[in-house]
């Protein structure tokens, strides 16, 4: 394999400005997944029959190809961000929901009752013990859901969307190759990082957590 | 005041969890609820704080029906404290242990100096106040879940089975500082346990709870141990309820003897005419210093040359009970308990008879005193070492 | 709504037609080239995943390493990894390779997790009574993982099932075929027709996963697990 140093010199920045759209386009969903997810998650715990239909509806979702999905709503919201980040949005619920479930019943009985006692109401219960415990859980489910985002994004470049997938798609034409693996190999710096930063926030969030498996 | 007015919690599905219980918790007191499980002792406990609401009956506090109170309100006046703890996982033990102080919308400062306080007053130090719960042992998250209870200055704490899950060792310092805690609180405590012998070492009042949520018996202590209810409390205060009675019963009504105690320079002729068997043997100080047989005596010289037998554990006169001095007889070799003041030094001894005549003529026989008196102060203290 | 609807509609007129079913452009033969290309990269993934999350989880050594892995592997763009492996070689090689770097992760993660959290006593127990280290994986570990591996395994198939239609980019077959050229003829009524035939593939994998679960999960496990 022939890398051309020179090319990837030269293009530091638009291979820059590429990777900007690229972080935008895959991590904005995840954002609007887990406003989603949040609220969601809450109902599906205060009512558990909700939890296996909305866990099924989130894995159909999970099984539409995403090319397939861009080409729905290329229709609605034409040849735009949007319509990359609407997919995107419905695939990182799959993941974030159940964490956000299984995140509230990582809350101990014991827990759950010294709160009440002490005389939280629900909503403050909520926000200030049951929410506060799952965020580990949650971002493990944050970590997921942003590095297959943003490995995913590339597929948006077949609507002319892709941040990275231009480069992709582009050096696939030329058939050349030193495009191809330098948008690749960016792809997946971006992703570790944001899964690095992601680590970090949970630390900084949780000192209280003992050191959990990353998964 | 807590008053139970025949309470009854009855599931939809029709398990009966209390059936028409009515007692009173007096204000300052320790009232603890003990049964089998499945007795309705939680259930009661947790009527209180409405946590359950009962299906027929009141209940009162100093007189007011709980719940003409809104429960959030009512819980931040009550102090509970439960078998795991149940810490927040999420917040430094200075932040626990300010969590109900925080709800009432006190400064943050005052909030934590309380904090601090309460965590010197349960035998915590200070310097974990920035520790996470998990960095704690079981022990020590029981006290934050105590100085957590305690941090609003409630009148009224609830204890639900605080210290079963903790090992025995530690189960017993945790019940002697919750004593001694008390004894400068005067908190109304309704303690929650299934230990019999927890009921009878802490409670001022004991109410025995029988599978089915019925009450069966309401007593101080030592009159539940001389006259159970019924075949039921019997049992389940177990065979051994005479020896426990004698927790009961101050030492100090024992009558002691200085025969046979000789001191370490007394030749050791004088031993041999003590007879066939022992003699005590205290240095010049009168502190015991073990027993001496007399048929293996030397032929000559002191009897503190003699080999002697350990003594085994003393009791103390003034504090102990005669269950104590039972203990250190049957332990002793020569069958005698040595009786020591609050020094060390002897102020008698005492053989199973003596001390069997003693549980006699302290009325703990078969006849107790009227149930509606005060409840006596158990002897504390175990055995004298 | 109309819009999708009127889609759905001619999708249906599509997929019923008996024409477009046959021959080397027809949904059977696609299907069955769609089903190849999944299976066997996630043969593969499910032996490369299983064989080192058990190993890791057994041994309690080498998990930080193993999650590290697959999170890079997850991080992979797959798009990238087919097209410059095709660069490199035009055959269906790159497609499977792409596929099998995609499954990895879930069925590593849960095989791992699985195993390390099978609850400390049961292993005790398990050694406590004779087992042997293999006696108390398989005995032991494994009977009790197998709920989280099994979902491990069942989200692998689902993705490659829905990622293999990438296949059609460099010029393969499969249910992609049909995005793909619906894409650049223009023609929704294959697009969709395609994205329901693979839609409805994922929807038999998460059936026959569910049968799975409950032929060979033992009975005792499902009761605190989650059900789906």
């Amino acid at each position: 394999m022939d890398i051309d140093w020179g090319w990837i010199g030269d293009h530091t920045g638009t291979l820059g400005d590429h990777a900007v759209i690229h972080i935008r386009l895959a991590l904005l969903p995840v954002l609007f997944g887990l406003l989603i997810s949040l609220p969601l998650g809450v109902l599906c715990r205060r009512w558990q029959w909700m939890f296996p239909p909305v866990l099924t509806v989130a894995n159909i979702l999970y099984a539409i190809p995403s090319l397939a999905l861009y080409m729905v709503f290329v229709q609605y919201t034409g040849l735009t961000e949007a319509t990359v980040m609407i997919p995107l949005t419905l695939y990182s619920l799959s993941v974030l929901v159940p964490n956000v479930v299984d995140g509230l019943g990582s809350v101990s009985e014991p827990v759950r009752q010294a709160a009440t006692a002490m005389g939280f109401g629900p909503l403050r219960r909520l926000l200030q013990v049951e929410l506060p415990i799952a965020v580990p859980i949650v971002i493990a489910g944050v970590r997921v859901a942003a590095v297959s985002s943003i490995s995913l994004v590339a597929v948006g470049q077949l609507i002319g969307q892709g941040g990275l997938g231009y480069d992709i798609l582009r050096g696939y034409q030329l058939t050349f190759q030193t495009q191809m693996v330098a948008a690749s190999v960016l792809i997946v710096l971006l992703a570790l990082v944001t899964d690095a930063v992601l680590v970090v926030v949970q630390r900084l969030l949780t000192p209280w957590a003992r050191a959990r498996g990353a998964s | 005041m807590i008053t139970f007015e025949g309470v009854t919690k009855r599931y939809p599905d029709g398990t009966v969890a209390l059936d028409d219980v009515s007692l009173e918790c007096p204000t300052g007191r320790i009232t603890v609820f003990v049964g089998t499980s499945g007795g309705g002792k939680t259930t009661a406990l947790r009527t209180i704080n409405r946590m359950v609401e009962p299906t027929g009956g009141r209940v009162l506090i100093d007189g007011g029906d709980v719940r003409e109170r809104r429960p959030a309100e009512l819980r931040r006046g009550i102090g509970y404290v439960i078998q795991h703890a149940g810490l927040f996982p999420h917040r430094t033990i200075e932040d626990n242990i300010a969590t109900v102080p925080y709800l009432l919308r006190w400064n943050k400062k005052k909030a934590r100096a309380t904090a601090h306080e309460l965590m010197e007053r349960v035998g915590l130090d200070p310097s974990m106040a920035r520790r996470y719960p998990f960095q704690l042992s079981g022990g020590q998250q029981q006290r934050v879940g105590v100085a957590r209870a305690l941090a609003a200055d409630p009148p009224i704490m609830l204890m639900d089975e605080p210290f079963s899950a903790v090992d025995p060792v530690v189960r017993g310092e945790l019940q002697d500082e919750f004593l001694r805690l008390q004894d400068e609180l005067h908190k109304t405590i309704v303690f929650v346990t299934h230990d019999i012998d927890e009921a009878i070492k802490l409670g001022d009042r004991v109410a025995v709870f029988q599978t089915g949520g019925k009450l069966v018996q309401v007593d101080a202590p030592e009159d539940l141990l001389a006259r159970p209810a019924d075949d039921f409390v019997a049992g389940f205060i177990g065979h051994d309820r005479g020896i426990r009675r004698l927790s009961f019963v101050p030492a100090s009504g024992a009558p002691l003897t200085e025969r046979d105690v000789l001191a370490a320079d007394a030749p050791v002729e004088r031993a041999r005419e003590a007879g066939d068997g022992w003699v005590l043997v205290v240095d010049g100080d009168r502190r015991p210093l073990g027993w001496a047989a007399t048929g293996v005596l030397p032929s000559s010289g002191t009897v503190g040359d003699a080999a002697l037998a350990p003594i085994g554990h003393t009791f103390t006169v003034e504090s102990d009970s005669v269950r104590a001095a039972l203990d250190a007889a049957i332990l002793s070799p020569s069958g005698r308990a040595v009786g020591v003041d609050g020094d060390g030094r002897l102020v008698g001894v005492a053989d199973q008879h003596d001390l069997t005549a003693a549980i006699a003529t302290s009325g703990a026989g078969v006849a107790a005193e009227p149930a509606d008196t005060p409840p006596a102060e158990p002897v504390k203290g175990g055995a004298g070492d | 709504m109309n819009k999708l609807w009127n889609q759905i509609d001619l999708s249906w007129t599509w997929l019923t037609a008996s024409a477009h079913w046959h021959g080397d452009e027809g949904i059977t033969h696609r299907l069955l080239q769609h089903l190849f290309y999944s299976f066997v990269p996630l043969l593969a993934a499910a032996l490369i995943g299983l064989a080192f999350g058990l190993i890791a989880g057994h041994t309690g050594r080498g998990g930080f390493v193993a999650i590290s892995l697959a999170n890079v592997a997850r991080a992979i763009p797959t798009l990238g990894l087919v097209l410059i492996l095709a660069v490199v070689e035009f055959s269906i090689v790159p497609v499977l390779i792409a596929l099998v770097a995609l499954a990895i992760p879930p069925i590593l993660v849960n095989t791992y997790e699985g195993v390390r959290n099978v609850d400390e006593d049961a292993k005790d127990a398990a050694r406590g009574m004779g087992m042997t280290g293999w006696g108390v994986l398989w005995r032991a570990e494994v009977p009790m993982a197998l709920p989280l591996i099994l979902l491990g395994l069942r989200t692998a198939a689902i993705q490659v099932v829905a990622t293999a239609t990438i296949a059609a980019i460099p010029g393969y077959g499969g249910l992609g075929r049909f995005i793909v050229d619906g894409l650049a003829r223009n023609d929704y009524q294959l697009v969709v027709g395609g994205t329901v035939l693979v839609v409805l593939l994922a929807l038999i994998v998460q059936v026959v996963f569910a049968a799975l679960r409950r032929l060979v999960v033992s009975p005792g496990l499902l009761g605190s697990a989650r059900s789906s």
